[in-house]
């Protein structure tokens, strides 16, 4: 019977060592830190040990080791759920019904599952991958110079805090090192501290992930009501399970519900997406980092832990809305931000919004797979004990499902890695090309903005913007005088200027020359220029811009081994046949299509999955012709070398795992579901048998429906989208320039479908639609205007409100009693005929008092 | 051998030599006053440090001073390390004093933070009388959590308000001498309250006691009162009558409401804290704040659990408004130190919310909140004070990039604010989980919406709001040619002192200790609450027995 089986469980040795995972890293974090302050400066610190990158790459290397070694007990296992050194981290305890009773334990230990060994290679695997490539990128700049250590201790952190993550075995240690990650990407982002637009983006990540971890917390904490535990053990008992969905279905849903939002917020999903393309303030090793090895998959993870309580059978049907909530959400990610991603030129943003996109079609993915597991039969026994007779193919549809999503994540993260550290290395040489060229092109460029200066002046005092109008505008009636606006300025020391430069200063706050200042108004204004200041690119500093892909174009020749990376990254993330993220893909939209067919809401979520391939095609197409083909754009473009071999190395491996997109299929990576009914990896027949079952699976499926879908799908996403791409970018390459021979066809491709078919995109280029695509569809400017004139505003004047009132009442009684006091002393005249006047009014009064009393 | 008598040097003795030190000071010339500060300043930390270290053996049972170790499982009412004295006989007084799991880690903590504190603002001025007046400090607020004598519990009590007004008044900022009195006068005000309630209940004592007193055939014995109440408040019945038990209840409650403080009672707090000198605001947050807390649990929830029950809805409203308000003001706040102060609000509303919960699960929330925040808050502080030392400012903004200048300074800001914003796996983090659990239970098990969680979800997000604003606008920008403020006048920003930085570092590496294995201090506190709702409250609560 499903789940009965503790002789399911696997019998690994490696299990024993597996807290050391994670130890590891952590361990490394304070030895690096302090190592790195005792020798900062030090020549073998610097150029043997490379400022502690090594000592890294030395404990990420064990980590890897053994999951890699943890991974192999696990292939063939069925289930394979594991308890180990359970470390008990404090009890307390309940009463009820008269007796304290319930001893509540939190404890540690460590749980592996199928999802468990998926999420530990790609996290621990990339690491590692990223570590090797940060020492190329990060030690050869000299901004970096002597402020290494501080990344490389915060790089180890943040790997720790995600392989704990995934070992971890209950929800409440999740969120532990979820927070833990939270704090690293914090810290990482902001790693140029000094710049404004990188303080505000780590701010930003940390805030808008927060917001989405609240609702985790309060999910938690419904779902521990209801389980009085939160270790996995308890919470996937399918009898605990059953016991809960008898009397409170409801409240399971919406505990898992209010998780979702959770993971809604790490990963980056629509509403809460905000944060990630401001996260590209980190450096480059940072966004790999993040998009693929760690951080945006944390949110993944939560949602697929979650299998166990949609795949319960006692749960049958209850959870289906909420698994059509996530396809949803996931469907509007997906197109909201690959439409995004049409009209940015930073490189890097390109990839950021390609992420939020590629993880919506997991969350859809998972969010079908997770509807398919909740509404089929799909255990080998009944509710009621009986033999299921549909458990053959029900059981195949939901792990096929469950495993496109996982997969799609194993695809996403190989690639997304490789890109982010491919386009570093561009971003890298680029940038070393244009100081090689340009020395001295450093110089500020001071906008004269009176406006500016003014929100720096209010910022330089710490004075709020509301704060000061509202202690101006004393009539509240909206409007100050520009005299008056100039003596409050003088006089709260915010700005004491020169009459020749308060004038302009006053001309550029009077917007329309009465001679009156409108304060909302100018609010406003002075919240966005702020926000601007804050927000804005390095461009007011360095006008060339090393992300921006008009700088670019034609590296195909220069950077070869990156070009290369680029284009096999691009083609796995569009799901081109045969290669990396073809497979997944495929899967995801099959499945959700599927559904849509049961279940006519999922046909939301399915019509975006498959919108959303033609334009990934389009944007990823996009991404590569800019940078890559056509002749250099900038002269910058035309003197970039290639890159070293720390950086090379996880290029030329990664390059390879996305090729081999067919080879893990066919190991079975399509199956994956944690479940005890069927091996990890051991499903069809060994690799061959696996290759012929995918191929025919995808190409010459038996169903009709899913025979069309597939071929569908393939002409929107690798034919339509790229073509479009094709037509408007790119181009021929420089004469002379040579290149490797597989660029030779896409080439070629480009010109000849550019010259045939090309067309005018600059209508669409000024429609209001593009300009609001560029300006994110102004999700960034609301959110910051609602947090400026709702929440700042609101607690500015409840900071009012509490010394005015509250204190104040406090002051009134003082003053009073003052004043009372001040009358009583009045009474001691110092003459003798007052004091017996006074004994004796008292003695009357204390007789008046005892008779009250007495009769 | 007996060592019972071990609590009595704890607290007297600080008290004895700070008192002695202080008249022997006050006869010296300025000058001799100024050579006397560097040996006076160590003859304090060496004896903080001793005090430390004997607390620590009691934590550890080390044989020699006798006792038990096994702190949790003290059973209700018993104590360790007791001991009585006749002080006035005729009125039932003692020299009374003893340490339960209660007020053990209460004890500790203010011996943790003496030294601590000590080395944190080692180069204050006028030394000689600065640091007596410090150890003293920490004599007074001992002697509130070992006093186990009404009487006693009120003399120290009050006590404590002197030492802090004098520091307030000759070490604070600009406004002190308002503040100073407000803080005095405030909290006097409402203590005198509670000494009101504490006589009633003297007086309305029955008279056939053990420890009574002569003339009165009464006793300020706290254990035996508590006995003596919990006898009278079985089978329903309610000690001291239904009406009396609820206003001498609301009238402790108020003496301790003030000094927690709770929301709309905390005005005192954010003046006194912002005028404070650095020690004074450590000391004020890490343990002051704290007595009101301690003395909910060892009088009023004790005595009069009838009437905690009959008030569970207002003590909850009041701990979600200090939760909720304290947060919002903190967001509104210019001044670091000022956001810091109502920080503290907020998370003092934790503590009510967790008694309000009436679970053993709320209550050990409760207790490792002021266990936590006790090591977090002077950390916060002692930040807020490096930072006025250096850049002669307190408005957040005044100085940028400090990561830049004053790499210390901002790990140590980045690490308190971070502890205080409940990151996992520091002390407060766990704290704030076990009152989230404990307080959704309640709530679900009243059936009660989930709206009712929408506040304390708010706070989670809005504490991370207001510290990482008030971060960005410190540690973080200031370009890349990071300018000093103006108000160092172009000199160069020095880091915080080496004796600053040892503070920082061992207020740090406690948070982690306790955030990673909170059961060091959790073990115990579980074990109090246990027995006292087996003891006291499950008969109540489950309405009579």
């Amino acid at each position: 019977m499903a789940g009965s089986g503790s002789s399911e469980i696997v019998n690994s040795t490696a299990a024993q060592y597996a807290p050391y995972i994670l130890l590891l890293p952590m361990l490394a974090f304070p030895v690096i830190l302090f190592l790195g302050k005792m020798f900062n400066g030090n020549k073998v610190w610097k150029e043997t040990l490379k400022e502690g990158g090594l000592i890294a790459l030395a404990f990420m290397g064990a980590s890897l080791g053994l999951s890699l070694w943890l991974v192999s007990d696990f292939i063939g296992a069925y289930g394979g759920v594991q308890k180990l050194s359970d470390w008990t981290w404090f009890t307390s305890s309940m009463w009820s019904s008269g007796v304290v009773t319930t001893e509540i334990t939190f404890g540690f230990g460590v749980h592996i599952d199928h999802i468990t060994v998926m999420l530990l290679f790609i996290a621990s695997f990339l690491c590692l991958l990223i570590n090797t490539f940060a020492i190329g990128y990060m030690n050869t700049d000299p901004i970096n110079d002597n402020r290494n250590h501080r990344f490389y201790a915060e790089f180890v952190l943040f790997c720790s805090g995600m392989l704990g993550m995934v070992l971890a075995d209950s929800f409440l240690w999740l969120f532990i090192f979820w927070e833990l990650m939270g704090l690293c990407s914090y810290l990482l982002i902001g790693f140029y501290y000094e710049r404004p637009s990188a303080a505000y983006a780590a701010k930003k990540a940390f805030l808008t992930t927060r917001v989405g971890d609240v609702f985790l917390m309060v999910g938690l904490a419904v779902l521990w009501d209801l389980f009085g535990s939160l270790d996995y053990a308890v919470v996937f008992n399918e009898y605990n399970i059953e016991k809960v969905a008898a009397s409170n279905p409801g409240s399971l849903a919406w505990a898992l519900g209010l998780m979702f939002i959770g993971a809604v917020g790490k990963s980056a999903q629509f509403p809460l997406h905000v944060w990630l393309p401001d996260a590209m303030e980190g450096p480059t090793p940072v966004s790999a980092l993040i998009h693929a090895a760690t951080m945006v998959n944390a949110g993944l993870y939560l949602v697929a832990r979650m299998f166990h309580f949609f795949g319960a059978e006692s749960m049958h049907g209850e959870l289906a809305d909420l698994a059509f909530i996530i396809a949803a959400i996931g469907g509007t990610t997906a197109v909201m931000a690959a439409a995004i991603a049409f009209v940015q030129q930073d490189l890097k943003k390109v990839l950021a919004y390609s992420t939020m996109s590629q993880l919506a079609y997991i969350f859809t993915g998972l969010g079908a797979a997770l509807y398919l597991a909740n509404t089929l039969h799909w255990h080998e026994y009944l509710g009621d004990g009986t033999k299921n007779p549909d458990y053959y193919a029900n059981h195949a549809i939901v792990i096929v499902a469950f495993g496109a999503a996982l997969f799609h994540l194993f695809n996403h993260a190989m690639a997304k890695g490789m890109l982010f550290m491919a386009s570093g290395a561009v971003i890298h040489e680029v940038h070393h090309a244009h100081h090689h060229l340009h020395p001295h092109d450093d110089h500020h460029d001071e906008e004269p903005k009176e406006l500016l200066m003014l929100a720096n002046y209010l910022a330089e005092t710490g004075q709020s913007v509301f704060g000061f109008f509202n202690a101006i505008d004393l009539d509240q009636s909206g409007e100050v005088d520009t005299y008056e606006f100039q003596k409050a300025l003088k006089e709260a020391n915010i700005a004491d200027l020169p009459p020749w430069e308060m004038g302009p200063l006053m001309k550029a706050l009077d917007m329309d020359g009465n001679g009156r200042i409108n304060v909302p108004e100018l609010e406003l204004t002075l919240g966005r220029v702020h926000l601007a200041s804050l927000g804005g690119h390095d461009d007011h500093h360095d006008e060339f811009d090393a992300q921006s892909m008009e700088n670019m174009g034609g590296l195909a020749s220069k950077m070869p081994l990156t070009a290369t990376a680029m284009l096999v990254g691009s083609l796995s993330i569009m799901g081109f046949p045969l290669i990396g993220g073809f497979w997944s893909k495929e899967g995801i939209i099959a499945n959700t299509w599927r559904v849509a067919l049961e279940d006519p809401r999922f046909f939301y979520p399915a019509m975006c999955v498959l919108l959303g391939a033609g334009m990934t095609g389009f944007y990823m197409s996009r991404m590569w012709l800019k940078t890559f083909a056509g002749s250099p754009k900038t002269d910058v473009a035309a003197h970039v070398h290639p890159t070293n071999t720390w950086i090379k190395t996880p290029l030329f491996i990664l390059t390879f795992f996305s090729l081999a997109g067919i080879l893990f299929a066919s190991m079975g990576f399509t199956h994956w579901a944690p479940d005890r009914e069927y091996g990890l990896m051991s499903d069809h027949g060994g690799l061959w048998g696996g290759f012929l079952y995918e191929m025919e699976h995808v190409f010459a499926n038996e169903k009709m429906f899913f025979f069309i879908l597939t071929y569908v799908a393939l002409f929107i996403g690798a034919v339509v989208g790229p073509g479009l791409a094709l037509s408007l970018y790119g181009g021929k390459l420089d004469d002379g320039e040579e290149v490797l021979p597989w660029f030779g066809p896409v080439l070629a491709v480009n010109q000849y479908v550019k010259s045939r078919y090309h067309w005018d995109n600059s209508s669409f280029g000024q429609s209001g639609f593009a300009t609001a695509l560029e300006n994110r569809l102004y999700f960034d400017h609301y959110y910051d205007l609602a947090m400026l004139k709702i929440v700042a505003a609101f607690s500015f004047k409840a900071a009012e409100t509490d010394s005015s009132v509250i204190d104040g009442t406090v002051k009134m009684i003082e003053r009073t009693s003052q004043q009372i006091s001040t009358k009583l002393r009045s009474l001691t005249t110092g003459s003798a005929r007052d004091y017996i006047l006074m004994a004796a009014l008292g003695t009357l009064g204390l007789f008046a008092l005892i008779w009250g009393v007495v009769a | 051998m007996t060592t019972d008598w071990i609590s009595l040097p704890l607290v007297a003795l600080p008290l004895v030599s700070s008192i002695a030190i202080l008249a022997f000071v006050a006869y010296a010339s300025p000058a001799a006053r100024e050579r006397m500060g560097p040996s006076v300043r160590m003859a304090t930390l060496i004896f903080s440090l001793l005090m430390l270290a004997l607390t620590t053996a009691m934590f550890f049972g080390i044989e020699f001073i006798g006792g038990t170790s096994d702190w949790a499982s003290l059973s209700f009412g018993s104590f360790n390390y007791e001991f009585r004295y006749v002080w006035i006989e005729s009125l039932g007084i003692h020299w009374s004093v003893g340490m339960d799991a209660l007020s053990f880690p209460m004890v500790w903590l203010t011996t943790f933070l003496l030294p601590v504190t000590i080395v944190a603002t080692w180069n204050e001025k006028n030394a000689a009388v600065y640091f007596p007046l410090v150890l003293m400090m920490g004599g007074a607020l001992i002697g509130v959590f070992v006093a186990l004598d009404l009487f006693m519990f009120y003399v120290f009590w009050e006590l404590t308000l002197i030492p802090m007004f004098f520091l307030i008044l000759k070490w604070g900022g600009y406004d002190r001498k308002y503040a100073s009195q407000k803080f005095f006068i405030y909290t006097f005000a409402a203590s005198v309250i509670m000494l009101l309630g504490l006589v009633t209940v003297y007086f309305l004592q029955p008279e056939d006691l053990s420890y009574a007193g002569a003339w009165t055939g009464r006793t300020f014995d706290i254990p035996t009162l508590t006995a003596h109440a919990q006898v009278a408040n079985a089978n329903g019945a309610w000690f001291l009558g239904e009406s009396l038990q609820k206003i001498l209840f609301v009238m402790l409650m108020i003496g301790f409401l003030v000094k927690l403080p709770s929301v709309p009672f905390h005005t005192w707090l954010p003046d006194a804290h912002v005028q404070a000198p650095t020690g004074g605001s450590m000391l004020l947050a890490g343990v002051m704040l704290k007595m009101g807390a301690y003395g909910m649990f060892r009088l009023p929830l004790a005595f009069f659990p009838h009437a905690a029950e009959h008030f569970q809805f207002w003590l909850l409203a009041l701990g979600m408004v200090s939760l909720v308000w304290g947060a919002i003001v903190c967001l509104g706040q210019t001044n670091l130190k000022k956001m810091v102060a109502y920080s503290s609000v907020s998370h003092m509303g934790v503590i009510l919310i967790g008694i309000a919960t009436m679970q053993p699960l709320g209550w050990a929330a409760a207790l490792f909140m002021m266990f936590a925040h006790g090591i977090i808050s002077p950390m916060l502080f002692a930040v807020c004070g490096a930072f006025k030392h250096h850049y002669h400012s307190m408005e957040i903004g005044a100085m940028r990039g400090m990561a830049k200048h004053s790499p210390w300074l901002a790990t140590s800001m980045m690490f308190g604010w971070m502890a205080s914003l409940g990151l996992p796996l520091l002390a407060g983090f766990v704290a704030e989980l076990m009152m989230f659990l404990a307080l959704w239970h309640f709530i679900a098990a009243e059936g009660w919406s989930v709206l009712w969680m929408v506040g304390p979800a708010l706070v989670l997000a809005l504490t991370a709001a207001y510290y990482l604003w008030s971060m960005q606008r410190t540690i973080f920008e200031g370009g890349e040619e990071t300018q000093p403020p103006e108000s160092l006048k172009g000199q160069p920003v020095p880091d915080i002192s080496d004796a600053e930085k040892l503070a920082m570092v061992i207020m740090a590496a406690f948070t982690i200790l306790f955030g990673v294995m909170p059961w060091i201090a959790l073990d115990m506190m579980n074990g109090w609450t246990v027995a006292f709702f087996e003891t006291l409250l499950i008969p109540i609560l489950t309405g009579g027995a």
